[in-house]
């Protein structure tokens, strides 16, 4: 008869999965309102994020595809990036694991709330 | 009957793949529910524990799939500028160059304002909450059983990455019916 192991590995590892998704998805979100809110930035401090986000024109990163390759580029490098310095923090940890995936929720639920039009479109400039 | 190479990678895109992700996700779900100790023996665990990471790892890399070609192949093609001359305000002239038929015409531009742009961000949501599933599940393997709330938070991300791509994949094939790229 098979049995399972009755000591499971710490959850360390997956917090830090999580967290990482959280921070992708914010990141993601916070690109398309920094684009959307880029002409009122510019005028109040000068900097560009529609041209900045332009990763297509800038690194050859997706021909055509203009300011999105962007906001998926800093999407894709925050998600690596954090996983690795979450992952190195929290391995071999056993965490309170609710209060982790907690804030990964939030992280994502915020991600999902700044992707949505009718919200990002509120930094919009009229006309 | 023919398909021309734009409808070929939009099928490719939306069908082939979007099946694929509906499998992988069904079949996910039903494991992740009822993967709980009562109901299961340890040799049933064990069993149904490859197929589990079958469908959240098949999941996973269907996400990323699916995103990098409708990003990086089936995107540029929809929002394609006419060239000088093509008359902006004909949806018959722009039929080439969907962004700008749809927004040529009051009663379509809610499909880029609000579907396409919704569409394009919220996609990329997917694979990031897919990939940290399938990582939970080939991390505990069959120890993910005795670990509850990780399986029940696996379970909340799973229909995240089921929901962004489920939004995404609708008014995709809503925008396609619309102005297709093809």
């Amino acid at each position: 008869m098979t049995t399972l192991p009755a000591d499971t590995k710490p959850n360390g590892p997956v917090a830090a999965a999580f967290l990482a998704s959280g921070v992708a998805s914010l990141v993601m979100g916070i690109g398309v309102v920094l684009n959307e809110a880029s002409t009122t930035i510019k005028d109040a401090i000068g900097v560009d994020f529609n041209a900045f986000l332009q990763f297509d024109k800038s690194y050859g990163f997706g021909s055509g595809v203009g300011p999105l390759s962007g906001k998926v580029g800093l999407a894709i490098i925050a998600f690596v990036v954090s996983w690795v310095v979450f992952h190195l923090w929290l391995r071999g940890k056993e965490v309170n694991f609710r209060s982790y995936f907690i804030a990964a929720l939030v992280l994502v639920a915020l991600g999902f709330a700044l992707t949505f039009p009718p919200i990002f479109t509120l930094v919009k400039p009229a006309g | 009957m023919e398909l021309t190479e734009r409808e070929l990678y939009t099928v490719l895109h939306g069908l082939v793949l979007g099946t694929l992700f509906l499998l992988a996700f069904g079949g996910g779900l039903a494991g992740l529910w009822s993967l709980r100790e009562r109901y299961l023996t340890a040799e049933g665990v064990q069993e149904r524990t490859p197929r589990l990471l079958i469908g959240t790892s098949v999941m996973a890399i269907v996400a990323w799939l699916t995103v990098i070609t409708g990003t990086f192949i089936a995107y540029p093609w929809y929002r394609a500028t006419p060239p000088e001359g093509v008359d902006r305000a004909d949806p018959a002239a722009l039929e080439a160059f969907p962004r700008f038929a749809l927004l040529a015409q009051e009663k379509t531009a809610q499909w880029h304002e609000f579907g396409m742009e919704w569409k394009e961000h919220v996609a990329w949501l997917a694979p990031f909450l897919a990939t940290a599933v399938a990582f939970a599940v080939l991390y505990y393997g069959a120890q993910l059983v005795r670990r509850n709330e990780v399986r029940r938070a696996v379970i909340v991300f799973f229909v995240l990455a089921f929901a962004a791509a489920g939004a995404a994949g609708l008014f995709g094939a809503f925008i396609t019916k619309a102005a297709p790229v093809g």
